[in-house]
């Protein structure tokens, strides 16, 4: 009888466990729309039906969510925007890096997972390649974006090839980056302009220059730069890596340079910074008198945070700096596509881009064509103040390179460690 | 000699307070100082963003802290449910192959839980429970029931059976002798297991992410970001509320057991 009772508590225990964690699972599950064939229907289907497929569904953005400018700019100012426009709820999900995503996808992929969770990312470079190989992404909706049609220059080779990958229209362009230095005019008079400049630089002010190690994003762009720098531009770069012989001898002066300024850079060289973040406290601290940044606008905005000294400049070097696109894409299991791409459109109009360029609110360059804007727009667009401590958009634009291929960028972080760390 | 001792009590206490205290102080400062620079021993301004910005970005560090609690409290309660059985027999038996199935319990420990959640995952997908907090209440059973298995083998272990024998022998049942002879003695075990399961449940990442998919939010996910490469003020921000958050969830179940212990426990001893 007693045991009979220790059990049936036992047993009612374990079935309201049971239940309580079943109404736990519900709570979260994803709406489940459609089947495949369906959605690739939405493809053929006009922009109108599109967008009346997209009301009221729920997309959640899969981005890097380490900003807080950035996060403000999806949360405060589109999310509230679409829920009105489109009536459609944008959720944001931040992540440390875009790349577990893409392993989440992998994964899903493997299975078979036709309904996931992820209806947009914010991708580019070597993630995009990952996830293009993998067939992770849905299909070719870029071009069937009525802004991207009517704002963007689809067919300029800076946004149809991402990091000299073909985008296929499989990501629509979103945003753009450019390298750029970051300097204390009160005690760099005179900054550089080229890397044999800036080797003379650092030769002058021992301990003054460092760069975060690889691979640190940051760290590697400087490194991509300087290879363009020391090689004869970044022309001979854009085919395939297969294709390249003698590689290893081509990057022996890009190696020599590094090795050349290491026993001049801070702490001679011995350690590096770990991240670009940890770059930008040594120079807020004044230890080092350059950082760098893949943001043109990071500097203004670490001023106006009161960061970095009201002296700050930004510098980009006479042949030019890394530039890249970012791009946002839908996965192959994305349970609301249409209204994704609802949003994306959103995210690709002018507001939506001119406010995004404005540094009160985030400070990303538009990727959207400024000559396609109409007079209305193109005075709100120059009304920007993107203050003293970014370069206008012009003098950016007339000094980018474009992006090695990606496939490169794991070369030549090997290459660093091997000829420069010497680890 | 027994001023000796307090001397040395308070010396110790004093050096430990200073290891764990005095690192959190540039943390305090830190979180409320945009352009805190060397060689300034404090900032020249207080600012109150970054903490305004954690609490009020549509409440989603609110949400994150609620749902971390509830999985972590979810999880110690099934593991506490799993683990008593586990613990009774591996703490007061002997039978062959013992070692092998203990090795087998704190495996975990040793093997990294993500290893096997990678596993998991795909059998998750199947069953469809990723991307719901009942997958990653699942999930996070395998790196925390081994430290409740642990504790509370340690505690079963200095029992034995003579209590329990006594308490038959003078007419109790299984249900009274496991309320007021073994309970007591385990609880202490009880209570760190417990916390050992809600303080390694609250700190997992990896499989959050890979289980919950992003949409289950829990705490780390929404500080990692900021702590790896992104906004270190931010970072410092969430990183005090997650200590809060860990030392308030461990404080509240000392407080809560230990009344448990003296109401129930002490007053059948007396």
């Amino acid at each position: 009888m007693k045991k009979f009772t220790i059990i049936s508590i036992i047993l009612v225990m374990a079935v309201a466990l049971i239940v309580y964690a079943r109404t736990l699972g519900e709570e979260e599950s994803p709406n489940k729309v459609g089947t495949a064939e369906e959605k690739k229907e939405i493809l053929k289907a006009s922009w109108n039906e599109v967008l009346s497929q997209a009301k009221g569904k729920k997309v959640n953005i899969y981005m890097w969510g380490g900003d807080e400018s950035t996060n403000r700019y999806i949360d405060e100012w589109v999310a509230p925007r679409i829920m009105k426009k489109l009536e459609i709820k944008l959720n944001r999900v931040p992540v440390k890096d875009i790349n577990d995503t893409i392993n989440k996808l992998l994964t899903e992929k493997q299975v078979g997972k036709d309904t996931g969770s992820i209806d947009i990312m914010w991708i580019n470079g070597e993630n995009f390649l990952t996830a293009k190989q993998n067939n992770l992404l849905w299909g070719s909706f870029s071009s069937k974006l009525p802004n991207a049609n009517k704002y963007i220059d689809l067919q300029s080779p800076a946004i149809k090839n991402d990091f000299g990958e073909p985008t296929n229209g499989l990501e629509a362009p979103w945003s753009q980056a450019q390298f750029v230095f970051t300097y204390d005019k009160a005690k760099v008079l005179d900054p550089p302009k080229s890397a044999e400049e800036l080797k003379a630089w650092v030769k002058q002010n021992p301990g003054k220059f460092t760069y975060p190690a690889p691979p640190d994003f940051t760290g590697s762009a400087f490194i991509r730069n300087i290879l363009y720098e020391t090689t004869g531009g970044y022309k001979q770069y854009e085919r395939p890596i297969s294709e390249q012989t003698q590689l290893e001898e081509k990057m022996k002066p890009l190696w020599a340079y590094l090795n050349e300024i290491k026993p001049y850079l801070w702490r001679k060289g011995e350690t590096y910074p770990e991240s670009s973040s940890k770059l930008d406290k040594l120079y807020a601290d004044g230890a080092v008198w350059m950082t760098m940044s893949y943001d043109p606008s990071h500097a203004a905005n670490e001023v106006n945070n009161g960061n970095f000294p009201k002296s700050t400049r930004t510098f980009v070097l006479e042949k030019g700096t890394l530039s890249n696109t970012s791009y946002l894409t839908i996965p192959f299991n994305s349970p609301n596509k249409a209204a994704a791409m609802a949003v994306i459109n959103f995210m690709q109009s002018p507001t939506a881009q001119i406010a995004k360029a404005d540094p009160s609110i985030w400070g990303a360059m538009m990727v959207i064509d400024p000559t396609k804007l109409n007079s209305k727009q193109k005075e709100k667009y120059n009304e920007i103040n993107r203050g003293e401590s970014s370069l206008p958009v012009k003098e950016l634009m007339n000094h980018r390179v474009p992006e090695i291929p990606a496939e490169y960028v794991d070369f030549i972080e090997k290459g660093w460690k091997e000829y420069v760390a010497k680890e | 000699m027994k001023r000796r001792i307090n001397l040395s009590y308070y010396l110790i206490t004093f050096i430990l307070v200073c290891f764990i205290a005095i690192p959190l102080i540039p943390l305090v400062i830190f979180s409320f100082s945009y352009g805190w620079k060397w060689p300034d021993l404090f900032p020249d301004q207080i600012s109150l963003d970054a903490w305004a910005y954690v609490f009020d970005f549509g409440s989603k560090t609110w949400n994150s802290i609620m749902t971390s609690l509830k999985i972590a409290v979810t999880v110690t309660l099934i593991n506490l449910f799993l683990a008593l059985p586990a613990a009774n027999i591996l703490g007061r038996m002997d039978f062959k192959g013992k070692w092998l199935l203990e090795g087998l319990f704190y495996a975990p420990i040793i093997v990294p839980a993500f290893v096997s959640v990678m596993g998991i995952h795909m059998t998750f997908i199947q069953m469809g429970i990723t991307d719901t907090l009942l997958g990653v209440i699942l999930a996070h059973i395998i790196p925390t029931l081994p430290y409740m298995i642990r504790a509370l083998v340690i505690s079963y272990n200095t029992i034995g059976y003579i209590w329990e024998e006594q308490g038959k022998v003078l007419g109790a049942s299984s249900f009274q002798c496991f309320f007021y002879i073994i309970l007591p003695f385990i609880l202490p075990g009880i209570i760190a297991g417990c916390s050992l399961s809600i303080l390694v449940s609250l700190n997992q990442y990896i499989i959050t992410f890979l289980i919950g998919g992003g949409q289950v939010m829990t705490l780390p996910l929404v500080m990692f970001p900021f702590i790896s490469g992104g906004d270190p003020v931010i970072g410092s921000v969430l990183s005090l509320v997650f200590m809060i958050m860990a030392g308030g969830a461990l404080l509240v179940m000392d407080v809560l057991l230990k009344k448990y212990y003296v109401r129930n426990v002490t007053l059948h001893f007396s």
